[in-house]
């Protein structure tokens, strides 16, 4: 990816992903609980989500048991916070150029910097 | 509500005379905080704040502790340096203390500037005249904690319903 290009982040763009990521990203670790309460998503959904974004390494999963139940704590990586901190900026950016307008170069003037690809 | 068993205790009120009553309510009072939290983390999860959020809740709370002492002591009190001012500190100060706690950490929301808001203008009233208004300050205090952590709770519950619409699935983008 050219430095400076608005590619958007497929893995991370997913609603789902997103939540999950963006609520992982203002605090330390959250369990499963929370992030079903605060993402609204089903139990099935928010595993398989979970799943992908460990095998991304975005996250880590650690099982454990709290007051003999079993408890699930996920934190982000250095990547998974590189990586939506990222998305968020081109989403920004996105914001930007769809209020403002792309820059008057002629760059900006082809059709191919004004969208916003997604990466597979 | 360990204000109001303090003010109570201090009181001697009903059988809150006998220090052993006054203990085993805090222990009841403790008891029924660890259920309380028990509640929580089954029902809304476990967080564990950022490491920003913590720096400053531990520091709000440090400060909290000095100016609690330092300034209810200025307020009102038997010290030489007293302003001897005709209001109720506890309320006052401690309201003040719980509007910065929120500003600073957890974020305000309408009821704790009305809760607490409140309570600060009750402890700032020029009506404290006679003697020591300790006690009812912390019944003051007290209760503006309970209605506050039940408004907290509303607000809570509002923010963590049940999603109106399907919740996003994996394949809705490329999952």
């Amino acid at each position: 990816m050219a430095d400076g290009e608005l590619v958007l982040d497929r893995l991370v763009h997913e609603p789902g992903r997103l939540a999950i990521l963006t609520v992982l990203s203002a605090v330390t670790d959250a369990d499963f609980v929370f992030l079903q309460r605060t993402t609204g998503l089903t139990k099935g959904n928010l595993s398989s989500h979970l799943a992908k974004l460990e095998d991304a390494g975005l996250v880590t999963i650690e099982k454990r048991f709290v007051r003999k139940k079993p408890n699930t704590s996920v934190a982000l990586t250095a990547a998974g916070k590189r990586r939506i901190g990222r998305h968020w900026e081109q989403l920004e950016r996105l914001k930007g150029l769809a209020d403002n307008g792309p820059a008057p170069s002629p760059s900006a003037a082809t059709p191919a910097r004004r969208a916003a690809p997604v990466r597979p | 509500m360990l204000f109001v068993l303090a003010a109570l205790g201090n009181w001697s009120w009903g059988p809150l005379r006998h220090d052993w009553v006054f203990l085993a309510a805090a222990g009841a009072i403790a008891a029924s905080a660890l259920a309380i939290d028990r509640y929580y983390a089954e029902h809304f999860g476990h967080v564990t704040p950022s490491l920003g959020r913590q720096r400053r809740a531990t520091a709000a709370s440090v400060a909290g502790v000095v100016a609690m002492i330092g300034v209810t002591t200025l307020l009102r009190s038997r010290a030489a340096w007293s302003l001897d001012l005709p209001v109720n500190p506890i309320p006052a100060v401690f309201g003040v203390l719980m509007l910065g706690y929120y500003a600073a950490v957890v974020g305000l929301r309408a009821h704790h500037v009305l809760v607490w808001g409140a309570v600060v203008l009750a402890g700032l009233l020029p009506v404290w005249t006679g003697g020591d208004p300790s006690n009812v300050g912390l019944v003051i205090a007290g209760a503006a904690a309970v209605v506050n952590g039940v408004l907290d709770h509303a607000a809570l519950v509002r923010a963590f319903a049940a999603p109106a619409g399907p919740a996003p699935g994996p394949g809705s983008a490329g999952g």
